[in-house]
């Protein structure tokens, strides 16, 4: 076996031996999926759409919704791939074992972003199911210009792949936050910080280039731009582009963590 | 031979748990590092909340507003006109039903429809103001406090318009009179009523699009003995007309406002939305300028809640929780001393935010328009503002009890972490998805709602109030601690 081939046989070792990892992985699906189907089962057609006048709500990002609360999971199961190692300084027999840091790098990459894509094709996929079922009980019928969600429609395929690579991005950018991070609490808080601070002071100023500023930049909202099939037009950053964005922080998170793996002690 | 010390036993006291929890939590460099975070982040959400905001709301100076439902005909010359308001619907203090006299006015003059004329007089009853009179906007009077049933009359001698009011129909006090200048010799007189919203309404169209507007009411009053005469005291017997200078477009669903009315063997019922009268600028300006100042301490929390867990997950995971047990058999009174110095830290760590948080906030508020007299100005020495300080480090005190729970109960420095910051901060994130009912409940019931504290003025979003939702927070807490309690308790170290 090749370094490569045995590194990576090693960090899936330690990723399916830990007992965190697999109720990780249930976590991200069944978050995914609960918050999805709550969501969908409350919003109401009636309560959106004034008279004559046009509903804004986007269904199939109501469908995905839940991925609001599976991402937390993503970070956990990312940031603890990394942490646990340091807390208990077995990463100190994984540097020995393979001394060229970044190949550990790479199969971490790959031991968490395989898991966590696989988590996240089976939610977003029954997440779309429920939606198509939920969503016309609530008044989203094709009478009312909302025909039921299939992922033959380009946009709504568009939105299932990208939440899924959305996961896959959250879990390598935790990977990242936590290799410069390495105490878990810490790592924790600053990635789910990443992720949910931003929205909270777009909730808080009123000046629209502030909010477009905001929406465009920070790494859950533009990453979610990759949900959006309606009013593409007014969207400060297209779908693409936006998740885009996110894979740029998770990249920079990586590169930041390798060198950190690379120049500090374990 | 017994033995027994002479040394005094100590190692029981609070105090002296106090002690060594508070040495604990202060020698380690990461609470340090955290507070720092903590008060930094709150105040660098306040700089963002007052340069990222601005308002008009003081562009829109006083308005007149001549939004009525008027059933009229036209009197040449003096005369008067008498009615009973038998009934009036209470929708509002401010609902007005009555008598008036204007010059011919075009349909719609209402607030769109740009400068109405003001050449009019009118005598209202109100249900919370009761009698009342106008002229021109600028002239205003107030008549006895009673609301209808009211006896109003009206008359015309020359320019000069005089409004009576009586309980009987039989004596009459006058309410109001005024020389109204350039009243054409052929004026409108008749019956009129008005209901101003009482406050805003919402839907939410989209998670980042909710639409508010005026929650517009319509108010029925009924009239009797209507009755006009001329300045000979001949009684004029000419068809009544209807006319809605109300006609304001509206958009959202329910704003069914077109105004009525029908005449039956006397009886008139006339029903309408709108007003007569000066709006004052900064009309519908509601936002909460200190609240906006300190909502930054749920950033800051996120900080906190690190320090918080790790208080008690750290002792864990590198053993000394045994020791602390061994100095301290009774375990609910460690997790109470760990309560008691965590809770002063957050809450003075909060406070010394709070305050450095408001004072940047506010200038830079006030240079964006939250100006006198729609955003009139707060001072740290105001009741609401003192509350929503002190109450800050309050919310961070809980919040952080909250996350030491979770820690001692969980054990897990990660879990905990996780499940804190979620619980606390994902409503805020996920109820824009849910309905406007939906996004209610969840902020309600989460911990979160302890931030109600924080308010200073009513707001259409308001969803609970603001020691009600630190009772809230306490549950939350209690629930925990009690959770944490009996875990300590019965499982192993």
């Amino acid at each position: 076996m090749s370094v490569a081939t045995r590194t990576l046989h090693a960090e899936w070792t330690k990723v399916r031996t830990v007992r965190s990892s697999g109720w990780l992985l249930v976590g991200i699906a069944t978050l995914t999926l609960g918050l999805g189907v709550l969501v969908a089962a409350s919003v109401r057609f009636a309560e959106c759409a004034p008279p004559g006048g046009e509903c804004l709500v986007d269904p199939t990002r109501v469908a995905l919704s839940g991925v609001y609360a599976g991402q937390v999971a993503a970070v956990l199961f990312g940031v603890l791939v990394v942490s646990s190692e340091y807390a208990a300084g077995t990463m100190r027999t994984t540097l020995v074992a393979v001394p060229r840091r970044w190949v550990t790098l790479v199969a971490k990459v790959a031991v968490v972003g395989g898991p966590v894509l696989v988590a996240a094709v089976l939610s977003v996929a029954v997440s779309l199911l429920v939606g198509r079922v939920v969503l016309p009980v609530n008044g989203f019928t094709p009478a009312n210009g909302y025909p039921a969600l299939s992922p033959t429609d380009p946009a709504t395929l568009r939105a299932s792949v990208g939440t899924v690579l959305y996961l896959g991005l959250i879990a390598l950018l935790s990977l990242g936050v936590a290799l410069v991070v390495r105490h878990t609490g810490a790592a924790i808080a600053t990635a789910l910080g990443l992720l949910f601070v931003f929205p909270l002071i777009a909730a808080l100023v009123t000046e629209p280039r502030w909010r477009e500023w905001l929406t465009e930049w920070a790494p859950m909202s533009a990453g979610l731009a990759v949900q959006a099939t309606r009013g593409l037009e007014a969207a400060p950053v297209g779908p693409w582009q936006g998740l885009g964005v996110l894979a740029a922080y998770a990249v920079a998170a990586l590169v930041l963590g390798g060198v950190a793996l690379e120049v500090r002690d374990a | 031979m017994t033995y027994s010390s002479t040394v005094p036993s100590r190692g029981a006291g609070f105090t002296q748990v106090l002690n060594a929890e508070w040495t604990k939590l202060r020698s380690l460099r990461s609470t340090w590092i955290c507070v720092a975070l903590t008060i930094g982040l709150t105040i660098l959400l306040a700089y963002v909340a007052g340069s990222g905001n601005t308002t008009d709301a003081n562009d829109f100076g006083p308005q007149r507003v001549f939004s009525v439902q008027l059933v009229h005909q036209p009197l040449t010359g003096d005369g008067s006109i008498v009615a009973r308001v038998a009934d009036q619907d209470v929708t509002g203090p401010d609902a007005k039903a009555g008598l008036m006299i204007t010059a011919p006015v075009p349909a719609p003059g209402g607030k769109e429809g740009g400068d109405p004329d003001p050449r009019y007089a009118a005598v209202m009853v109100t249900p919370g103001h009761g009698v009342q009179w106008q002229s021109g906007f600028s002239h205003t009077a107030a008549g006895s406090s009673d609301p209808a049933p009211r006896w109003l009359k009206l008359t015309r001698t020359g320019s000069v318009v005089t409004g009576y009011e009586s309980v009987d129909g039989v004596t009459w006090t006058q309410v109001g009179t005024n020389d109204v200048t350039g009243l054409p010799t052929t004026a409108s007189v008749g019956l009129f009523v008005a209901s101003p919203p009482t406050g805003l309404k919402s839907i939410r169209r989209s998670p980042t699009a909710i639409e508010s507007s005026p929650d517009y009411t319509l108010s029925t009053a009924t009239f009797e003995s209507v009755g006009l005469s001329g300045g000979d005291g001949v009684p004029i017997t000419g068809a009544w007309e209807h006319l809605d200078t109300d006609g304001a477009p509206r958009e959202l669903p329910d704003d069914n406002v077109a105004g009525s009315f029908t005449e039956d063997a006397g009886r008139f019922t006339v029903s309408g939305a709108g007003d007569l009268g000066i709006q004052p600028p900064g009309f519908g300006a509601d936002n909460d300028v200190v609240r906006d100042s300190l909502f930054g301490i749920l950033i800051g929390f996120i900080s906190m809640a690190v320090v918080a867990t790790l208080f008690i997950t750290t002792e864990f995971r590198r053993g000394t929780i045994r020791t602390t047990f061994t100095a301290t058999p009774h375990r609910g009174r460690v997790l109470a001393a760990k309560s008691a110095v965590l809770a002063a830290l957050a809450f003075l760590t909060g406070v010394a935010a709070a305050v450095p948080a408001f004072l940047i906030s506010q200038p830079l508020l006030r240079e964006n328009g939250f100006t006198p007299p729609a955003y009139p100005t707060v001072s740290l020495t105001d009741g609401p503002v003192a509350r929503a300080v002190v109450g800050t480090g309050l919310v961070l005190a809980l919040l952080a009890l909250l996350a030491l729970a979770l820690g001692a109960w969980l054990r897990s420095g990660a879990a905990a972490i996780t499940v804190v910051i979620t619980l606390v901060v994902l409503p805020l994130v996920i109820g824009p998805f849910l309905t406007l009912e939906g996004e209610a409940w969840l902020k309600r019931t989460t911990p979160g709602a302890g931030m109600a504290i924080q308010q200073t003025r009513e707001r259409w979003d308001d969803v609970i109030g603001p020691w009600p939702g630190i009772a809230v927070l306490c549950v939350w807490v209690g629930v925990a601690m009690v959770a944490a309690a009996v875990q300590l308790r019965r499982r192993d170290a």
